[in-house]
């Protein structure tokens, strides 16, 4: 447990990207053995900057070795920050001549309300969903408008990142962090359990939370199944009491506190990590609590629709996604925790295995509403 | 009363002569029927509130945060209407009763803050006046460490106020030149003082007119979502869309129910001022008044049109360009802003346009002619739609759509749909009161001479009413430029617009790429601004 304990206190080490390991070696062609030709290699898929330069090659399976993309596919894909998905998809086109997919953006609540309701009336029209919110992910699951998805794509995800039933898969993992000004605090006025937060003098009147947002509502839905409602409720109101400032996002939330204007706030771990790929002098690092709510990581996942009649394409992209390039492409183009062992996230980032979230099942994150009626009863909403 | 009953009353106030008898039936009942169509969605709101247990029902309507948010809903309605007429009232009467220099310019001016996306807006003030925005900046080395804060109350009523303000100085300056200014000559020789003739003479003309303008600021305001999220101000629309977001339509539903109560009170208040229309369009003379000479107002005259066009023009348009200027990163693949995104835009704010004059001539003709509350119930259940936030309506018409028209779910038909059940108000706004300027004795000479309805309304009444027509559908097109939630839910896969481009590389925080289609979405709605100024002069 000390163990885990060092790895989930450590800090980012941002930008300060050591020159060792050669550029070279990172951008070969990865086509080299390989069984079938793609019309992309690893370099098209990572990203850039001093977060990335000195990467090893990733493990897992290439999509070299995968099966064909041939068809095509209509995907419902849940943003905002879903939007850069939309360049894997389009990384995948260019790889298979005959390869085609439609997308429909939105928000991925919106989205599983949609699917919902066409669900109910035959009339699904996607083959499958991405989306930023595992809740998202098992309303739509729990309503029986989701297949089970084929155990060579579930296989390679560890079985807290996945749906108990195979209903759904993580394909990146999203950390509940606390971004804080290294100006205004030191790690250690940061507590290592978020409920201590409402009793800790330096963070009185200087911290920020979006409550309205999607992924701050997973965090409380966590916190209640971690705890319970009361808990939950009493935090929020304690919280209140403390002083804190309402954002309408956690990018903003990200932004401040590099700026200054909050000394730290509740956030996902990837805005602090896009906000310094920007502006990498700004003093802005990442704390995690450990155990708790705090510390939950949430997955962006991926689910094959009922009503599809291509599950095997669905079952074979989903495979893709889950490939060594598409999770080099999460971590190094949106920052996110790769799903697969053999990649590495960015940066000083703890690896998946040595995360210490909460015991919770990511489906039952599905519960938003009885989180939205709490939030609103502690005056929070 | 019956349906029959109903018909009939129509059928006496028409006042049409017995051989005719069919014409206003046939009218009432095409009315009829698109009154039922576009308060389709409102009867998904009623039917999903109904399916909400009493205990959760009661619980959310009774609570705190219900109370507090309809008290700030109704603060900031109150508020940003106020200063839409304190704002558009002035520049309506500066531009069209005075004697201002370059009185064309400012009216161009005054006018195209409508076209201004008040999201767009709304982004444009914080980074000008955030806490560590350009003036902050600015401010900086001088010492001056804090700034006073842009968010709340006051910054989401000054950037509403700035973005919807053109409304009311539309719709009283229409009213100031279709006036006949003969009648403040007439109140100047019985030596009424200048101040005496506006307010005895000139506003009684023109209340109606600032009441229409100001209801469509009213409703705008209640059902607009982005502007109020941006500078942090919690209103109705936040908890639908929280709501919504939390996958609770019932709840969403109960909401809007509430939101449609405070649309319909506000209804009402403008049903009282507008009642006393007689006059208010009728009388247009040919003569305009004698200009007001401003004499030494005319430089504090014209500062204040350059202010407003400061603050609501230069100030967003520099910030976009700041933006374009300081985004150095290029465009990643699947983030490429293409031709189509226009296109697409204009095609279907072309389409909701067309399909709203279409729909809006028969209502505003209905309203205008009747002369009972009957015949202008349809003109006032359009405006139910604008005030239903966008979510909303996107909700009830994917529900509405999946179970009684399948083959249009996600077609560009329910999309236009939707745009006609939101914006028709201002097509038939505009439509009515070219209407009322058309002396009915006209139609009654062409049928004299033997044309039948159709050909009579055709030959004599749009002619006559088509400038007001224009003006309508320029309105709606612009509008539906701008609109995002209902296009988000409701286009067709793969169906992107500039709306929907900006909320993608919004929400993935390439904020550059957002400058250039913003900049061409207000040029191309600039565009039909200009159509609607030339219409009235």
């Amino acid at each position: 447990m000390t163990d885990g304990t060092s790895s989930r206190r450590r800090l980012l080490a941002l930008g300060g990207a050591t020159a060792a390991g050669s550029l070279a070696g990172c951008f070969g062609l990865f086509s080299d053995d390989s069984s079938n030709q793609v019309g992309v290699s690893l370099s098209d898929f990572r990203g850039s900057g001093p977060l990335v330069e000195s990467r090893d090659q990733p493990g897992g399976t290439s999509i070299t070795d995968l099966p064909p993309l041939e068809g095509g596919l209509t995907v419902y894909l849940g943003g905002g920050e879903g939007g850069l998905y939309v360049e894997l998809l389009d990384l995948f086109q260019q790889a298979y001549d005959g390869f085609t997919v439609n997308h429909r953006l939105d928000s991925s609540s919106s989205l599983a309300n949609q699917i919902i309701e066409e669900s109910a009336n035959d009339a699904t029209q996607a083959d499958l969903f991405l989306s930023v919110d595992a809740g998202s992910l098992g309303a739509v699951a729990n309503a029986g408008a989701a297949q089970s998805l084929p155990s060579e794509a579930l296989d390679a995800v560890p079985g807290s990142f996945q749906d108990g039933d195979g209903r759904w898969v993580g394909i990146a993992g999203r950390a509940r962090a606390i971004p804080y000004n290294s100006d205004r605090l030191s790690e250690s006025d940061i507590p290592n359990q978020v409920r201590d937060f409402p009793n800790t003098g330096a963070l009185e009147g200087t911290m920020g939370w979006a409550p309205a947002y999607g992924a701050f509502q997973s965090f409380i839905t966590a916190m209640r199944l971690n705890r319970s409602d009361g808990a939950a409720r009493s935090w929020l109101e304690s919280m209140q009491d403390h002083g804190i400032t309402e954002y309408d996002n956690e990018f903003a939330i990200s932004n401040s506190v590099a700026d200054g204007e909050l000394a730290a706030g509740f956030a996902n771990h990837y805005y602090s990590l896009r906000v310094r790929s920007g502006r990498s002098n700004a003093p802005l690092e990442l704390a995690f609590t450990e155990g708790d709510a705090g510390a939950l990581v949430n997955v962006s996942g991926l689910e094959i629709l009922d009503g599809t009649n291509k599950s095997e394409l669905a079952g074979n992209f989903a495979r893709h996604v889950l490939s060594a390039e598409a999770q080099e492409f999460f971590a190094t183009r949106t920052f996110a925790y790769p799903m697969i062992s053999g990649v590495a996230p960015v940066g000083d980032l703890p690896r998946i295995d040595d995360l210490n979230p909460p015991d919770i099942d990511l489906t039952e994150l599905a519960d938003v509403s009885g989180t939205v009626d709490l939030m609103r009863e502690a005056g929070v909403l | 009363m019956g349906t029959s009953d109903r018909l009939e009353r129509i059928r006496e106030q028409a006042n049409v002569a017995d051989r005719d008898a069919d014409e206003p039936t046939v009218l009432a009942a095409v009315v009829l029927a698109i009154s039922l169509l576009l308060l389709s969605p409102v009867a998904w709101v009623l039917i999903t509130a109904s399916e909400m247990p009493t205990g959760r029902l009661v619980e959310l309507v009774g609570s705190e945060t219900t109370m507090a948010v309809t008290v700030n809903t109704l603060v900031l309605v109150v508020a940003v209407t106020t200063m839409s007429v304190v704002i558009g009232v002035p520049l309506a009467l500066l531009t069209v009763q005075t004697d201002l220099p370059f009185k064309r310019f400012w009216t161009v001016t005054a006018a195209l803050p409508l076209v201004v996306p008040s999201y767009i807006g709304a982004f444009a003030f914080v980074s000008a006046f955030g806490p560590r925005g350009e003036l902050a900046d600015l401010l900086a080395p001088l010492g001056i460490q804090q700034i006073p804060t842009i968010y709340g109350l006051h910054g989401t009523v000054l950037v509403l106020t700035l973005f919807t303000y053109p409304y009311v100085f539309l719709t009283t300056r229409a009213s100031l030149i279709s006036f006949d200014g003969t009648v403040i000559e007439a109140a100047r020789t019985l030596n009424a003082s200048r101040w005496q003739a506006f307010k005895r003479v000139t506003l009684p003309q023109i209340l109606p007119g600032i009441a229409a303008g100001a209801l469509l600021v009213a409703l705008y305001t209640l059902s607009d979502f982005g502007t109020p999220a941006i500078m942090r101000y919690d209103v109705f629309t936040r908890m639908v869309f929280v709501e919504e977001q939390a996958r609770n339509p019932d709840a969403a539903a109960v909401l809007s129910l509430l939101l449609l109560v405070l649309a319909m009170s506000i209804l009402a208040v403008e049903s009282r001022i507008g009642a006393s229309r007689d006059g208010a369009y009728v009388a247009s003379g040919d003569r305009r008044a004698g200009e007001i000479e401003l004499g030494y107002w005319e430089l504090p005259a014209m500062g204040f049109c350059a202010a407003i066009g400061a603050l609501c023009l230069a100030l967003p348009i520099g910030i976009l360009g700041l933006w374009l200027v300081r985004s150095t990163e290029a465009a990643p693949a699947g983030f490429v802003f293409e031709l189509q995104h226009v296109t697409n835009s204009v095609l279907l704010a072309g389409g909701a346009a067309a399909l709203c004059v279409v729909v809006a001539l028969p209502i505003a003709y209905l309203s205008a002619r009747g002369d009972g509350t009957l015949s202008s119930l349809p003109e006032r259940v359009s405006y139910v739609g604008y005030a239903v936030p966008g979510v909303v309506i996107g909700l009830s018409l994917i529900y509405l759509a999946l179970r009684f028209v399948p083959f249009l779910y996600q077609s560009l038909f329910v999309l236009v749909f939707a745009y006609v059940v939101r914006f028709l108000p201002q097509a038939v706004g505009t439509t009515e009161s070219s209407v009322l300027q058309v002396d009915p004795s006209y139609l009654e000479a062409a049928r004299s001479l033997g044309y039948g309805p159709l050909t009579s309304f055709r030959k004599v009444v749009l002619p006559l009413v088509a400038p007001g027509v224009a003006a309508g559908a320029a309105l709606v097109f612009l509008t539906t430029m701008k609109e995002l939630p209902a296009t988000l839910m409701l286009r067709p896969i793969g169906f992107e617009t500039i709306v929907t481009y900006i909320w993608l590389v919004r929400g993935a925080a390439y904020q550059g790429q957002a400058a250039v289609p913003a900049l061409i979405l207000v040029g191309v709605s600039g565009l039909s601004m200009l159509i609607i100024l030339r219409q009235e002069a």
